[in-house]
C-alpha cells in the first residue's frame, strides 16, 4: 500500500516535471529548426543567472496559475469544467501500468518500476484510457458552445476513433509474439531474444508509429486544434489553469505514445551488451536500464518534435483515407505475416534472427510498394469526387 | 462559391513518382532538411547583450538629425518643404530672416515630434539642401511625451553624435554652397 | 413475511415511485421528492449488503456500487441527452471499477474500451451532430415510465437480495469468490457445465493467464455464438453502407442535372475564366 502510494507520488511528480520541460524543449526545437535561439532568458528566480532558459517552465507555470480563469457566459458550465479534468485524469492514470524500468533489487525481493504491477491487461488498459481521453476533447468542444471548438471536437473524435483501429492492429502483432498483454512481459520477451519488435515486424512498427502520432494529435495529425483553421480547436474558449490542463494532457499523450513505441517496438529498457536480460540484477544494472529507457523515449520525443516542423498538416479527407485505405490494410497484412511466422516458424526469432529480419523487411517493402502503386491517397481534386468524399 | 463555378481554375497537381507515393523517402528527405537547420547558425540577435548590425546605415531610417555646414551653422533654410511633405505632420518650423548673407531665411525653431513620426523618410527626400537626414539610431526611448519632441538643439546634437560614423549623404552641389536659388 | 422481505418490498415500492417521479416528463412536479425517495430506497437496499472481507474493499465496493447505481439512475432521468450519455459513461466506469475490484482485469478494461471508448463516443458524436441543443421533444420525454422504473428497481432489489442471502448462509461464507460466482450462475439459470466452469473460473480468474484462457474458451466452447455475433455485426455494417450508397446516388442524380456541363470540362472552363 505504502509502496504503491510512493510510486504514485514519484510518477506524478516526474511526469508533471517532464511535461514542463518538454514544453521548453518543444519551444527550443521549434526555434532551432527555424534558425532562432529560443527561450534563453529565464534562469534562477531573483538572480541574474540565466542557465540557458531552464527556468522558463517555472515562469510559465506561475504565469498560467496567476492568469484569470475566465468562463464565458454562453458555455455549458458543468461539462466545460469537467472536460479538462477528465482528459488530464485519463492521461495521468495511463501511467499506472507503464513500466519505467525493470526492477529494483532489495532484500525483500525485487520491486518493479510500475505503479500497478501484476495488472495483466496493461495494453488494453492504456487503450481504454485513451478512449476516455476522447471525452475531454469532445465535451470541451461541445460545452464551449463555439463553432470552432465544436468542429475541433468533432474532428478529434472522428480521427481518434479511426486511428484506434490501425493502432490496435499494430499491437495485435506484438501480443502474438509476446503472448501476453502485460507491458513488462513484452519487454522481457524482446530482451531475452535480443530481437526488438521493430526488426521482427517493421510493417507493424510503421503502422503503429503513424497511428500513435495521430492518437497523440501531433503534427501532421493535429487537425483537432489546427491553429490556422480553428483558432485552437476544442480549447479555444479555455484559459488559465484549464488551458494548462489541456496542454499538459496533450504532452502526456505524447509521452505515453513514446513509451508505448519504445516498450512495444524498440526493446524497452534493453540494449545489447549493456543491460542483460534477467530479473537477477544489481542496482547498477537497474539504473542503466532506467537510463536506457529514458534515453530511447527522449529520442522518440525528439523525433516527434522534428516531424512537427517537417510535415504539413493533412486535409481531413486525406487523414481519413490514410487511416482506412492505407493503415488498415497494412496493419492486416502485418497481422497475417506475424501470425504465419508464429504458427509455422515458432523458434525462428531465436534461431535465425537475421533471416527473420531480412524476410520481414523484404515483405514490408513489397507491401509498401504495392500500396504505393495502388495509390489510394492519389489526389482527387475534382469537385464531383470531393463532394462525394464529404458526404 | 460553388465547386463547379466556371471562374474556379482547377490546377492539375504534378504527378508523384514512386518515392512520393511511398511517402517514407520524402519524409526522410524532409527530416534531413529539418535536422540540418537544427544545427545551422542561428540568426537571432540577443538584443540588449549584442547590438544588431545595421547593414547599410545610409538607407536606414532612424532618428532625424539636422546637419551643420562647414562653419557649424544649421544648414536648414526654412523652406518648409519637409513639413509639407511629412504625411504625419510632425515637423513644426518657425522661420525668420537669416542673420547670414548666404540665405534669406533660417529656422528660429525646428521641432520634430518623434512620437508622431512614422519614419518614412519623405522629409529627407524633400529637403533641397540636405539639411534633414535620418540616421541609423534605432533605440530611441523616453520617459515623457515632452522629452520625445526634439527641438533644434537636440536635432543638431544628434548630428554631432552621428556625423563621424555616418557622413552626410550628398556633398557639394549648388545648394550646399549656400543660398537658396 | 420476515422483516427483511418487508424492507425489500418497501424499498422496491419506494424506489419505483421515486424513479417514476424522476423520469423526464412534461412539467417539473415532485422531481425532488422522487430524488429523495430514490435515495432512501437505495440506502435501504445498501443497508442489506453484508460485510465482505476487509474494511477497505468493503468501502470501495459500497462507493463504486453507489456511484454506478446513481449514475445509472441519472442516465435515464436527465433531460439533456448529452448529459445522459455522460452519466452512462460514468456508470460504465463504475462497472469497470467493480470488475477490477473482483480481479477481472480483462473484463473491466474491455468494458471501458468497447462501451465507453467506442460505442458511447460514437453516440455522443451523433447526438452532438444531429441535435446540438438536445431539445427535441422526443429526446426529453421518457416512454413507459412506470413499467421501466418498476422493472429497474426490482432488478436492483432482486440482485442484492440474492447476493446477500448467499453471503449470509454460513456454509458458503468461507469461500467468497466461488460463492459469488455460483450465485450468479444460479441467478442466470445456466447449465451444470457452465456452473462448473464458473467455479473453476473463480480460482483462475486471478491467474496470470486469465485473458489467454478467456480467449481460448471464447473461441472453442462459444465459437458459434461469437461467429453469429460477428455475422450480425457484419450484416449491420453492410446495411449501413447500403443506406449511405442509396442516399448518395439519389443526391448525385439531383446534382448531375445541375452541374454536369460545368463539371465535365473544368480545365477548359478554367482557361476561359482566366
Amino acid at each position: 500500500m505504502l509502496e504503491a502510494l510512493i510510486k504514485i507520488v514519484v510518477v506524478i511528480g516526474a511526469i508533471m516535471t517532464a511535461v514542463a520541460y518538454f514544453v521548453l524543449l518543444e519551444r527550443k526545437i521549434a526555434a532551432w529548426v527555424q534558425d532562432r535561439k529560443g527561450p534563453n532568458r529565464v534562469g534562477l528566480p531573483l538572480t541574474k543567472v540565466r542557465l540557458f532558459g531552464l527556468g522558463q517552465p517555472l515562469a510559465d507555470g506561475v504565469k498560467m496559475m496567476l492568469k484569470e480563469e475566465y468562463i464565458p457566459g454562453h458555455v455549458d458550465k458543468a461539462l466545460y469544467v469537467l472536460a479538462p479534468i477528465s482528459i488530464l485524469a485519463a492521461a495521468l492514470a495511463t501511467f499506472a501500468v507503464i513500466p519505467f524500468g525493470s526492477v529494483w533489487p532489495t532484500d525483500g525481493g525485487p520491486i518493479e518500476f510500475v505503479v500497478a504491477p501484476g495488472f495483466d491487461a496493461g495494453l488494453i488498459y492504456v487503450f481504454a484510457l485513451s478512449g476516455i481521453a476522447v471525452y475531454g476533447v469532445i465535451l470541451g468542444g461541445w460545452a464551449s458552445n463555439n463553432k470552432y471548438s465544436f468542429l475541433g471536437g468533432l474532428r478529434s473524435s472522428a480521427q481518434l476513433i479511426a486511428y484506434e483501429i490501425p493502432l490496435s492492429l499494430g499491437i495485435l502483432g506484438i501480443v502474438l509474439t509476446a503472448g501476453s498483454l502485460k507491458l513488462d512481459a513484452v519487454i522481457t520477451q524482446q530482451a531475452e531474444t535480443g530481437m526488438w519488435n521493430a526488426f521482427v515486424q517493421p510493417l507493424g512498427f510503421i503502422v503503429f508509429l503513424v497511428a500513435a502520432t495521430a492518437e497523440a494529435g501531433r503534427m501532421p495529425f493535429d487537425l483537432p486544434e489546427a491553429e490556422q483553421e480553428l483558432i485552437g480547436g476544442f480549447h479555444t474558449e479555455y484559459s488559465g489553469m484549464k488551458l494548462t490542463m489541456y496542454a499538459a494532457a496533450e504532452f502526456m499523450h505524447m509521452i505515453t505514445a513514446s513509451f508505448l513505441i519504445v516498450i512495444l517496438f524498440l526493446g524497452g529498457w534493453h540494449f545489447w551488451g549493456l543491460t542483460g536480460s534477467g530479473d537477477q540484477i544489481t542496482w547498477v544494472t537497474a539504473l542503466i536500464r532506467v537510463g536506457v529507457l529514458c534515453g530511447k523515449i527522449f529520442l522518440v520525443i525528439l523525433g516527434f518534435m522534428l516531424v512537427r516542423w517537417t510535415l504539413p498538416r493533412f486535409r481531413f479527407d486525406q487523414l481519413m483515407a490514410l487511416a482506412w485505405k492505407v493503415m488498415l490494410p497494412l496493419g492486416m497484412v502485418n497481422l497475417v505475416l506475424v501470425a504465419a511466422m508464429v504458427e509455422y516458424f515458432p523458434g525462428a526469432i531465436v534461431d535465425r534472427p537475421l533471416i527473420v529480419f531480412l524476410g520481414m523487411s523484404g515483405l514490408t517493402l513489397v507491401s509498401l510498394v504495392s500500396m504505393a502503386i495502388l495509390a489510394p491517397l492519389g489526389s482527387k481534386q475534382q469537385p464531383s469526387t470531393l463532394d462525394a468524399e464529404m458526404t | 462559391m460553388q465547386a463547379n463555378d466556371p471562374d474556379i481554375l482547377w490546377v492539375e497537381e504534378p504527378k508523384l513518382g514512386l518515392a512520393g507515393k511511398l511517402y517514407l523517402p520524402l519524409i526522410a528527405q524532409g527530416l534531413t532538411t529539418t535536422t540540418r537547420h537544427l544545427f545551422s547558425k542561428k540568426i537571432t540577435v540577443s538584443y540588449p547583450d549584442t547590438e544588431p548590425e545595421i547593414a547599410n546605415p545610409l538607407i536606414y531610417r532612424g532618428v532625424h538629425r539636422l546637419n551643420r555646414d562647414e562653419q557649424g551653422r544649421v544648414k536648414c533654410v526654412a523652406c518648409f518643404l519637409c513639413a509639407t511633405a511629412c504625411p504625419a505632420h510632425c515637423i513644426d518650423i518657425i522661420g525668420t530672416e537669416s542673420p547670414w548673407p548666404d540665405r534669406e531665411k533660417y529656422p528660429e525653431s525646428f521641432t520634430i515630434d518623434e512620437l508622431r513620426c512614422i519614419y518614412c523618410g519623405m522629409c529627407e527626400e524633400a529637403c533641397p539642401v540636405d539639411a534633414i537626414e535620418l540616421t541609423s539610431l534605432y533605440n530611441l526611448t523616453g520617459r515623457t511625451r515632452e522629452e520625445m519632441v526634439f527641438d533644434k538643439e537636440k536635432l543638431l546634437s544628434v548630428h554631432d553624435q552621428t556625423i563621424d560614423k555616418e557622413p552626410m549623404r550628398s556633398q557639394g552641389g549648388a545648394t550646399s554652397q549656400g543660398g537658396f536659388p | 413475511m420476515s422483516s427483511e422481505s418487508l424492507l425489500y418490498a418497501a424499498a422496491t415500492v419506494l424506489g419505483a415511485v421515486g424513479m417514476w417521479l424522476l423520469l423526464p416528463r412534461p412539467g417539473e412536479r415532485l422531481r425532488w421528492g422522487g430524488a429523495a425517495m430514490s435515495v432512501v430506497a437505495l440506502g435501504l437496499i445498501l443497508s442489506q449488503i453484508s460485510p465482505l472481507g476487509d474494511m477497505l474493499s468493503q468501502s470501495m465496493f459500497v462507493v463504486l456500487g453507489s456511484v454506478t447505481v446513481i449514475a445509472a439512475a441519472a442516465a435515464v432521468t436527465f433531460r439533456n441527452p448529452v448529459y445522459c450519455a455522460i452519466w452512462f459513461a460514468m456508470m460504465l466506469l463504475g462497472t469497470a471499477g467493480l470488475f477490477l475490484l473482483q480481479g477481472a482485469h480483462f473484463l473491466g478494461v474491455a468494458t471501458i474500451v468497447v462501451y465507453a471508448g467506442a460505442i458511447l463516443v460514437t453516440l455522443l458524436f451523433v447526438l452532438m451532430l444531429a441535435n446540438p441543443r438536445g431539445n427535441a421533444p422526443y429526446d426529453r420525454l421518457s416512454w413507459e415510465g412506470p413499467l421501466s422504473a418498476t422493472a429497474g428497481i426490482v432488478l436492483v432489489g432482486m440482485l442484492t437480495m440474492t447476493l446477500s442471502s448467499v453471503l449470509k448462509s454460513p456454509t458458503l461464507a468461507d469461500d467468497l469468490p466461488s460463492a459469488l460466482l455460483t450465485a450468479q450462475a444460479v441467478g442466470s439459470g445456466n447449465s451444470d457445465t457452465e456452473q462448473a466452469a464458473a467455479r473453476n473460473g473463480g480460482q483462475d480468474i486471478l491467474s496470470e493467464h486469465h485473458s489467454a484462457s478467456l480467449g481460448g474458451r471464447m473461441f472453442s466452447a462459444h465459437l458459434v455464438s461469437i461467429e453469429v455475433a460477428g455475422v450480425l455485426l457484419f450484416a449491420a455494417l453492410v446495411g449501413a453502407v447500403a443506406i449511405i450508397a442509396h442516399s448518395r446516388s439519389v443526391r448525385s442524380d439531383k446534382q448531375t442535372l445541375a452541374g454536369k456541363q460545368a463539371m465535365q470540362t473544368p480545365s477548359t472552363n478554367g482557361r476561359a475564366g482566366a
